[in-house]
């Protein structure tokens, strides 16, 4: 599902200005199944853009179209997966996963629990899916709820952040697993980061953005083949292109 | 394992010397007038013939009938009200100085017109604890759907929940907690209506059951009745306490 971006502009009222305009004239095109990063420093509106494309805000003015519709509202066509870990406290790790599937309506209560139990199998999890999330470490929440946006077939996936408090070690685990089930399931994902090596690892496309107001300072392209080496020569020019370039706009 | 009872007996110790001191300025000693304070003895003697006529049954499950009676009626007024206040904000502000004014009026104030409008029995008295923890229960229940996490509420949207779902399946389980602590205070506010309920408006239940007492000159039944409102007291916040061991969220 491809997204369109035109013309967008959000701005909040503010008590000191009259208005605090966050995005600026943001056009981009999203093709369906992409992947692409909004990176830039915090402040520089890449959460308010995904919030946008989510339907979750509403643009101040321009419009957002994923597959061919105009955004008015969140859909189960683009999940969300939040920085904060966001997995209902009070359902179980499978409860949890199938939520989007009984919200939609999908298949039946067993069809429904197989596949979560296949998916859940696939990332290491399935001894925990009795487990409530309070039982879970960091890493294992955001992975729950990366697998209960995937079993609900989102065509869309709008990452905000979702590994940033995660350890390295773990960050680079979930990164490498995200671009598994990204190939398997060929969704569009507009990941949300202001980690440069996370950008360059993940993104065929990295939107950079510039701040006050938020607009696009750059579109890279990244042509690395994939699984990419962080310690390969091609990965590091890119990284240093990118630092720089994000430098300049400070 | 010698921590273990020692904890359990720390409790205990302050009971005992209240007990001692209170059977040596009655009983031991004669110092205080049993018309003035009757002690320990007169009051086990007094909770034995109780139990035995069965009128201290009785009359605690008159009691508890009348709390939960009220309890019930304010939690399905209070409850869904509140989910409703919580959730809509223009009927919250609607509502908002209504609640204000009527939260503070003690519920013994509603006595005179619980008397004027369902005269001597029952009601009264479960209008009396209705007033007393509808408040609670609404403030509660409000609280609690309002401070359902934003996030949480996203995420149920983006994985396609349609509005009534967000309520049921989102809202409802996170406010439980809230409402849970609500009902807690106001079965504590329950009891306590209940017996100045029955002090006057009522022939039955502990509160009634104490005041005659006294005017009958048995003040062992006096305190046996107070002592049972205690317990009764113990016991809910046992159960309550449990309950929220159990929602863990």
């Amino acid at each position: 599902m491809s997204i369109e971006i035109k013309n967008i502009n959000k701005s909040f009222k503010s008590k000191k200005t009259d208005q605090l305009s966050v995005l600026e004239n943001i056009n981009l095109t999203i093709e369906d199944g992409e992947l692409v990063c909004l990176l830039g420093p915090s402040g520089c509106g890449k959460t308010t853009l995904l919030r946008l494309i989510a339907g979750l805000d509403q643009p101040t003015s321009g419009e957002i179209v994923a597959n061919g519709e105009v955004v008015k509202k969140p859909s189960g066509d683009r999940a969300v997966i939040f920085q904060q870990y966001s997995l209902f406290p009070w359902l179980t790790v499978l409860q949890n996963v199938t939520f989007g599937l009984e919200m939609t309506k999908k298949g039946s209560k067993e069809e429904n629990i197989a596949a979560a139990e296949r998916y859940l199998t696939s990332v290491g999890l399935i001894d925990f899916k009795d487990s409530y999330p309070h039982e879970l470490s960091g890493g294992m929440k955001q992975r729950v709820a990366i697998i209960r946006s995937l079993l609900n077939h989102s065509p869309i996936l709008l990452m905000d952040e979702p590994f940033s408090a995660l350890d390295m070690q773990n960050r680079h685990k979930l990164q490498a697993q995200l671009i598994g089930v990204w190939k398997r399931f060929e969704n569009t994902i507009v990941f949300v980061t202001h980690d440069v090596d996370e950008a360059v690892y993940l993104a065929d496309k990295i939107v950079i953005l510039d701040k006050n107001p938020g607009r696009i300072a750059n579109i890279v392209d990244v042509d690395i083949e994939r699984p990419r080496k962080r310690e390969s020569e091609e990965f590091i020019a890119l990284q240093e292109t990118i630092v720089k370039d994000l430098d300049m706009g400070d | 394992m010698l921590d273990n009872y020692r904890n359990k007996f720390i409790p205990l110790i302050l009971p005992i010397c209240i007990i001692l001191i209170w059977y040596l300025i009655t009983e031991g000693t004669g110092m205080v007038n049993p018309y003035i304070l009757p002690g320990p003895i007169t009051v086990c003697q007094s909770a034995w013939s109780l139990i035995l006529s069965g009128k201290l049954l009785t009359n605690t499950l008159d009691t508890l009938y009348k709390v939960f009676g009220g309890l019930i009626l304010a939690s399905i007024v209070a409850i869904p009200l509140g989910i409703l206040l919580g959730w809509y904000k223009t009927l919250e502000d609607i509502a908002t100085l209504v609640i204000s004014v009527l939260r503070p009026i003690p519920p013994v104030a509603w006595i005179p017109f619980s008397i004027l409008w369902f005269g001597i029995g029952m009601f009264p008295a479960v209008f009396i604890i209705f007033m007393g923890c509808v408040f609670p229960i609404l403030v509660y229940t409000i609280d609690g759907v309002k401070r359902t996490d934003k996030v949480l509420i996203e995420s149920a949207q983006t994985l396609g929940a349609s509005d009534w779902n967000v309520l049921k399946r989102v809202i409802l389980p996170s406010a439980v907690p809230y409402v849970v602590s609500g009902l807690k205070v106001g079965i504590g506010i329950a009891l306590m209506c209940t017996i100045s309920a029955e002090m006057v408006g009522s022939s039955s239940g502990l509160g009634y059951m104490i005041l005659t007492a006294t005017s009958l000159f048995d003040p062992g039944t006096t305190v046996v009745g107070m002592l049972d409102i205690g317990l009764i007291g113990i016991i809910f916040d046992f159960v309550f306490t449990k309950a929220q061991d159990r929602i863990f969220w």
